[in-house]
């Protein structure tokens, strides 16, 4: 005999289960979910929801709340999931994990019990090899649970994600604050995009530095978008809204493998391999001194012209972007004659060799389009460091091991050259157009340095420098550099997509092993 | 209010503009030789130039106020 009362309590135990669910769903409650509607926000709940393919998502650690390890006063009534959603899901059919902090939920602040479920993610994502997001709309570390030296057993989330770094793609969606030592985490993300005037970031929250140093400041005057986007370089992009944040969090994932054993999926493209473009004079001027917009040129070349730009706001005079090159996802590092005359300073070599680096960790090949009339030289940037910021851009080319196609438009002067991975840095291809002027310095600077005793002799010094300006000029010649076999050859720039295609198709199934090292010792 | 400043040194070339003349965001208002290369000074804002405090044939330091954009 079926025994009822045990099945009628089944029954009763699953509707309470749906009932605890349900309350979990809630997140911070009515009032709360308004308030974060009203500031623009979307609730953690709506954002996963965006982030996966629809119905992927598979939620771990909803019922958990908080707890108090010193016996503190907890809230585990208001306290679903303790502040944080956390699970895992498809994007474009790839499996990725997700932590999304909950605002509505005591300010999103990061709890003992739920850093312990976004640990178990961090953890999961490095055993499985998958990529991990984190939506940040957080207030910090709870400091109810965390004040006091018990602070002495933490810290292990920076750690563990440095682990992860170079293994798996790792994107900070910045979607609210992220305020004190939890700025770390997109400190360490491959990504992170900002949403305008609703996210921020800072070391201290502004109530932390009027209390540790007097100053008087906002959360978003001192770590919006504005800020991180367009003068520290700490974001990645800043966007108009949530929806347009997991966009690009998308977005950016689908540029490379879920790891760095793997290449990122290739996608179909309709646009011809061998498609000419004829245009490329219109935008590139004869004149080698006047300036254009190298972003054209980079989508006239790309697969459809679509360009995802990183730091499009930071450090203009170099653009870094993902593109497609008949379908393979590609690195881009482009000089921008458009600001600062493409020249390079500090902040310049920074992005680069970031860029450079994450693309080599993660097997997406690299195509270097120099115009570029070297790094900025003089009192000011010798101040900044001029010299160990260009190295690590030096450092990254040469670490590079994927394949790398090179190709210059114009100028390739000096160091300039070198890190726009000039053929000492073994590029796979090295080609060039004919208006390209490779040397180590430009005709006047040369003659400056070499004829200064002969120019101050002549009759007409003025005269004489102007002769020797162009001797000079007239070895500043791509075919000379080809003539020697330095450059692989000097190609029509209409043919620059395909020359660019095959190079990277030839070089597809490169393995380059290194000489044994712990690691090298890497300029910061 | 806007100061409008150099983003490197060089030796300032041109001044295409004048004192009074109303400009868009974006407009060129001088010329900078630097680096091989003309660098245009553009300004952030639309409106009239208020004041210009450099002279053709001099050389700018990076972040020296060049205009005042009003």
């Amino acid at each position: 005999m079926p025994d009822e009362s045990a099945s009628a309590g089944l029954e009763q135990l699953t509707d309470d289960l749906h009932a605890r669910r349900a309350k979990a769903l809630t997140m911070g409650g009515e009032e709360r979910v308004t308030q974060q509607h009203d500031k623009k926000k979307l609730t953690a709940r709506e954002r996963v929801s965006l982030l996966f393919d629809a119905g992927t998502f598979v939620e771990l650690g909803m019922l958990a709340h908080q707890h108090s390890m010193t016996g503190g006063p907890t809230e585990p009534d208001r306290t679903p999931a303790d502040g944080v959603v956390t699970g895992e899901g498809l994007i474009d059919g790839r499996r990725v994990y997700c932590a999304a902090y909950d605002f509505t939920v005591m300010a999103g602040s990061m709890g003992m019990v739920g850093e312990q479920k976004v640990a178990r993610l961090r953890k999961r994502a490095l055993l499985n090899r998958l990529p991990m997001v984190w939506l940040l709309d957080s207030a910090g570390a709870r400091i109810q649970e965390a004040a006091g030296s018990t602070f002495a057993g933490s810290g292990a989330l920076f750690y563990e994600q440095v682990q992860m770094s170079g293994v798996v793609p790792q994107v900070a969606a910045m979607l609210g604050p992220c305020a004190a030592g939890t700025a770390y985490i997109p400190g360490l993300a491959d990504y992170v995009p900002m949403v305008k005037e609703t996210s921020s970031m800072a070391l201290g929250g502004a109530r932390l530095v009027k209390a540790a140093t007097g100053e008087e400041t906002s959360d978003h005057a001192m770590g919006g978008s504005q800020i991180h986007c367009y003068i520290s370089g700490v974001g990645d992009l800043e966007v108009d809204d949530d929806a347009a944040c997991i966009a690009a969090t998308r977005e950016f994932l689908s540029f490379l493998p879920s790891n760095n054993r793997e290449m990122a999926p290739r996608r179909d493209t309709q646009d011809l391999r061998d498609r000419r473009i004829d245009d490329l004079g219109k935008l590139v001027p004869v004149n080698p001194r006047a300036a254009y917009d190298m972003r054209k040129v980079l989508k006239r070349l790309a697969d459809d012209g679509h360009v995802f730009e990183i730091k499009p706001a930071w450090a203009r005079n170099i653009v870094t972007a993902f593109v497609r090159f008949d379908g393979q996802s590609t690195g881009v590092v482009a000089s921008q004659p458009m600001i600062k005359g493409g020249a390079l300073d500090i902040d310049a070599a920074d992005k680069a060799a970031r860029f450079i680096t994450l693309c080599d960790a993660f097997n997406v090949p690299l195509v270097f389009l120099q115009d570029v009339p070297g790094f900025i030289v003089g009192t000011e940037v010798e101040k900044q460091g001029i010299i160990r910021h260009g190295a690590k851009m030096l450092y990254a080319v040469s670490e590079a091991t994927v394949p790398k196609v090179t190709v210059v438009l114009r100028k390739a002067y000096g160091a300039g050259y070198y890190v726009m991975c000039g053929r000492g840095y073994e590029p796979d291809a090295l080609v060039a157009w004919p208006s390209a002027e490779i040397s180590v310095m430009g005709p006047e600077g040369a003659v400056d340095i070499i004829f200064p005793k002969q120019i101050a002799a002549a009759d007409d010094p003025s005269a004489a420098r102007k002769e020797y300006i162009e001797a000079v000029r007239k070895t500043i010649d791509p075919y000379i550099a080809a003539s020697w076999a330095f450059v692989d050859d000097i190609i029509d720039p209409a043919d620059t997509r395909r020359v660019i295609i095959d190079a990277l198709e030839g070089a597809a199934t490169k393995r380059q092993r290194r000489v044994w090292r712990k690691h090298g010792v890497r300029p910061v | 209010m806007t100061e409008v400043k150099a983003e490197l040194v060089g030796n300032l070339w041109k001044i295409v503009v004048e004192v009074g003349q109303a400009v868009e965001e974006d407009d060129t208002l001088m010329i900078l030789e630097s680096m091989k290369m003309e660098i245009p000074i553009t300004t952030p804002i639309s409106g009239t130039v208020k004041e210009i405090l450099v002279k053709e044939g001099e050389v700018v330091q990076e972040g020296r106020t060049v205009a005042i954009v009003e």
